[in-house]
């Protein structure tokens, strides 16, 4: 059975019809996309892209309950195919209690996204988004699964700072997390000659601070997330000691238009060992995006954003340290259930999304893709 | 009823008349919601999630009109989004897993039915009679 089919099949069992179900407080909803890519001088995404590939599909079903006006319980399962990474196997999006003490206090415990930055915990969800592909300096897409949850504990809230300054929302986390062993990182590793026995992972903490200002639409906001990895294989070992993630962040929405800005920066060093050989590669990663879209109508959306990285340890002139995005999008709404987008991608530089099992003869420095969408969601 | 009773209703009625010739919708409660008046900024964080309590405590449940007219007019007054971003808005909320959505009805009758039936309830339609048992919440800045 092909993913697309199973996606289906997952997704008429547990919904019945086309249409959110609401039996008491039992709330189900889901989304499926497919998608399409076809790229210029190299294949991308681990797809054969250059021919034009359809290997990119996704989907999730989630149910929630509203056990009490202040308990809430659900989950989300996820399946998705891209290129080699995914798989058929159905995934724990994130399974939760959550509990509200009131608007200031709330608790959440179990799988539980981690808020970051402006998208990380949505960026698995491709129906708020007029992009095809979020900016993959801050959200790469081979490797979303590895910062996108945590296996932990989460305290929320929001605070009123009066009238005249807004609110202050908060989330504060501890727990668990690892790297998906269906994941780009995996892969990378894998294409490197280091044959994991488990997932890679370890402890996880961070936070997020976003200020909802006076100013209608806009907000700001920090993110901190330490995270350490450290992973066993058959020929030797991956440690990353623990390092620290920073994100910046921006957002304005005003009536039609909407701009948003991030800026993203860790380092660490990881630590290879294969035998008697012990290999460090460090990593001293930047990243930002800047992205302005304009709704000009109930149906259509367009926008631009140009998405940047750079690792400043490595040697900035190779293709291979930084990756340059200029990055054009269209969305249309066929109704409130099905969408449609296109989006053509100017790519400079490797450094993100490229892989050697897809390009054996070597990866261009510069890539033209063009990524289109469609999706269904209730 | 006392004199004093008559007029408060008579003022409630005429509120909510007003509203509604006015290109605005009527946002209306169940019966035993304890606030007569509801600031913008409540009625923005109630129906986006970022609250569940009304001011004096009580617990606010948000029900919404699945499209039409006022569902766009209410958007546009008191959230500043068109029903797209409301929609997004709300999907990012269910499959990140940091809440429910709200119910959300067909017509405004079914809309007004569940909010007399519901404590806590509070949603918006285009106009009000005398025979809707709801309350009539005045929106203040």
């Amino acid at each position: 059975m092909t993913i697309g089919l199973r996606l289906f099949v997952l997704v008429c069992i547990c919904t019945g019809s086309l249409y959110a179900q609401d039996l008491s407080e039992i709330q189900i909803h889901g989304f499926v996309t497919q998608g399409f890519v076809f790229s210029s001088h190299n294949n991308y995404l681990t797809m054969r892209s250059s021919a034009g590939s359809l290997q990119w599909t996704d989907g999730a079903v989630s149910v929630t309950d509203s056990v009490t006006d202040n308990l809430r319980v659900g989950l989300q399962l996820h399946m998705y195919q891209l290129g080699q990474l995914g798989g058929p196997d159905i995934q724990v999006d994130w399974a939760s209690g959550d509990y509200k003490v009131n608007d200031h206090l709330g608790f959440r415990a179990g799988k539980i996204k981690t808020v970051m930055g402006l998208f990380n915990d949505s960026q698995d969800v491709d129906a708020v988004f007029l992009w095809t592909l979020l900016p993959q300096s801050s959200y790469p897409i081979d490797n979303q699964g590895f910062y996108l949850a945590h296996l932990g504990g989460e305290v929320y809230g929001e605070v009123p700072l009066g009238k005249r300054a807004g609110n202050l929302e908060y989330h504060g986390y501890a727990g668990q997390s690892s790297v998906p062993v269906n994941g780009g990182y995996w892969k990378q590793v894998a294409d490197a000659g280091l044959t994991l026995t488990n997932a890679p992972g370890g402890t996880t903490y961070g936070g997020d601070l976003r200020w909802k200002t006076p100013l209608q639409g806009l907000i700001v906001g920090s993110s901190a997330d330490v995270q350490a990895i450290d992973g066993t294989a058959v020929e030797g070992s991956l440690h990353i000691v623990p390092f620290l993630l920073s994100v910046h962040y921006a957002q304005y929405t005003k009536g039609r238009f909407y701009f948003a800005g991030e800026y993203d920066q860790s380092t660490t060093s990881a630590i290879v060992t294969m035998g008697p050989a012990v290999f460090p590669l460090p990593l001293d990663l930047r990243s930002w995006f800047a992205m302005g879209s304009y709704r000009i109508s109930k149906k259509v959306q367009v926008g631009s954003y140009y998405s940047h990285y750079v690792n400043k340890a490595m040697d900035t002139t190779q293709p291979a340290n930084y990756s340059k995005d200029w990055v054009v999008s269209g969305r249309y709404d066929f109704n409130s259930y099905f969408y449609g987008k296109i989006e053509a991608h100017f790519l400079r530089g490797t450094g993100l999304g490229f892989y050697s099992s897809t390009n054996p003869d070597g990866v261009k420095p510069n890539t033209n893709v063009l990524a289109a969408k469609i999706g269904f969601s209730f | 009823m006392s004199k004093v009773g008559w007029f408060v209703l008579l003022l409630g009625f005429i509120g909510c008349w007003s509203a509604a010739r006015a290109q605005d919708v009527v946002l209306v409660a169940n019966n035993d919601v304890a606030i007569s008046n509801i600031r913008v900024a409540d009625v923005r964080a109630i129906f986006t999630g970022a609250k569940i309590r009304f001011a004096d405590g009580s617990h606010a449940v948000p029900v919404t009109l699945k499209g039409g007219p006022a569902h766009e007019v209410f958007l546009r007054n008191y959230l500043d989004e068109t029903p797209s971003e409301f929609r997004a808005q709300w999907r990012k909320t269910v499959f990140t897993g940091q809440g429910a959505m709200p119910k959300s009805f067909d017509t405004e009758s079914a809309l007004l039915e569940y909010v007399t039936t519901t404590p806590g309830s509070v949603g918006y339609v285009s106009r009000i009679s005398l025979k809707d048992d709801v309350k009539c919440l005045v929106v203040v800045k």
